[in-house]
């Protein structure tokens, strides 16, 4: 096989969504995924992915937790 | 390769500056408290005191939400969640004085609910992959990409992914192991950077990046999984649209 981009793009994709390459790196990544349909369709699975997890992951603490540990600050610094 | 990127120093959303300068009074105070052989506080060292909490309140308090989601992913209960989420914050609150104001609190935070799980709640539970997870090799975790590859294509199945429903992705969360669950919730959810995931769980940035890749690979294969279970269509050809 030769490499196209894709061999780099498809090893660093998951760096390159988390945003940890450095600057050159991501530019080349952007560029061969802008013109790949494979590796943008990976790309594209890698972020609605995410998304994914961050939708179901939204949670709201109990009400009476809030109070609770407002309450149990106030009685360990009393301690102190 | 990797480039790493320099460590935030403040996530904070709360204005940090009028606290930077309560905390510094705090420690004048705590000095002063030290220094001193008397025991009956003066009243300008409870006045640092309540400075100190209403600090932590203002600085602290706000990311309830976000530990106790992270708490329910750990512990997968709320009652669990909640205990988990309350002595995180007792600790922290305990710890404040350590806190240097400016750095980065919210990953101050995530490390000690992640030691508090892993010393009260995780010794108590039964976990098969605990201590070898990261040795497993990919085979042995089913690496489906070929599987994915063959049954649809990417398009359909980010489709497909996009539509299921909030309990179908935290069933599948619930489903990996653990350390591979919380790599995925830290960087996905939080944000937190490679480096930041390795300081609050304690490894090398290497096995973060394996336990997020290859949690994330195990995520996708479980939810495709799903939708094709359900009917929901993965493959063009049999997508009505």
């Amino acid at each position: 096989m030769t490499d196209c981009g894709c061999d780099k793009a498809k090893a660093e994709l998951e760096e390159y969504l988390h945003n940890e390459l450095a600057k050159d790196d991501a530019a080349d990544i952007a560029e061969h995924i802008a013109t790949c349909r494979d590796c943008s369709g990976e790309a594209h699975v890698g972020e609605v992915l995410t998304h994914a997890v961050q939708r179901a992951c939204k949670e709201t603490a109990p009400e009476d937790l809030r109070a609770q540990v407002l309450l149990k600050i106030r009685e360990v610094q009393a301690t102190h | 390769m990797l480039s790493r990127k320099t460590p935030l120093t403040t996530l904070l959303d709360s204005p940090t500056r009028p606290g930077a300068v309560v905390a510094r009074r705090w420690e004048l105070n705590l000095a002063a408290m030290t220094n001193s052989t008397e025991n009956t506080p003066t009243p300008e060292q409870d006045a640092g005191k309540t400075d100190v909490r209403h600090l932590f309140e203002e600085q602290a308090i706000p990311f309830m939400d976000q530990l106790y989601a992270a708490g329910l992913r750990m512990t997968r209960n709320p009652a669990d969640a909640a205990d988990l989420v309350q002595e995180t914050f007792v600790k922290a609150f305990a710890a404040f004085g350590q806190f240097q104001q400016g750095t980065n609190l919210k990953a101050w935070l995530y490390r000690i609910l992640t030691n508090t799980f892993i010393n009260n709640y995780r010794k108590n539970q039964r976990n098969p992959y605990q201590g070898t997870i990261d040795e497993l090799e990919d085979w042995q975790l089913g690496n489906a990409e070929s599987v994915t590859q063959g049954r649809s294509t990417r398009s359909a199945e980010a489709e497909a992914i996009d539509h299921l429903p909030d309990s179908a992705v935290k069933d599948a969360l619930q489903a990996i192991p653990e350390d591979f669950r919380m790599a995925v919730y830290f960087a996905d959810v939080e944000g937190f950077s490679y480096q930041e995931i390795a300081d609050i769980m304690k490894t090398p940035v290497g096995t973060v990046m394996s336990r997020l890749h290859r949690g994330r690979r195990l995520l996708r294969d479980l939810l495709s999984d799903y939708a094709e279970d359900r009917g929901i269509p993965t493959a063009n050809a049999r997508s009505t649209k």
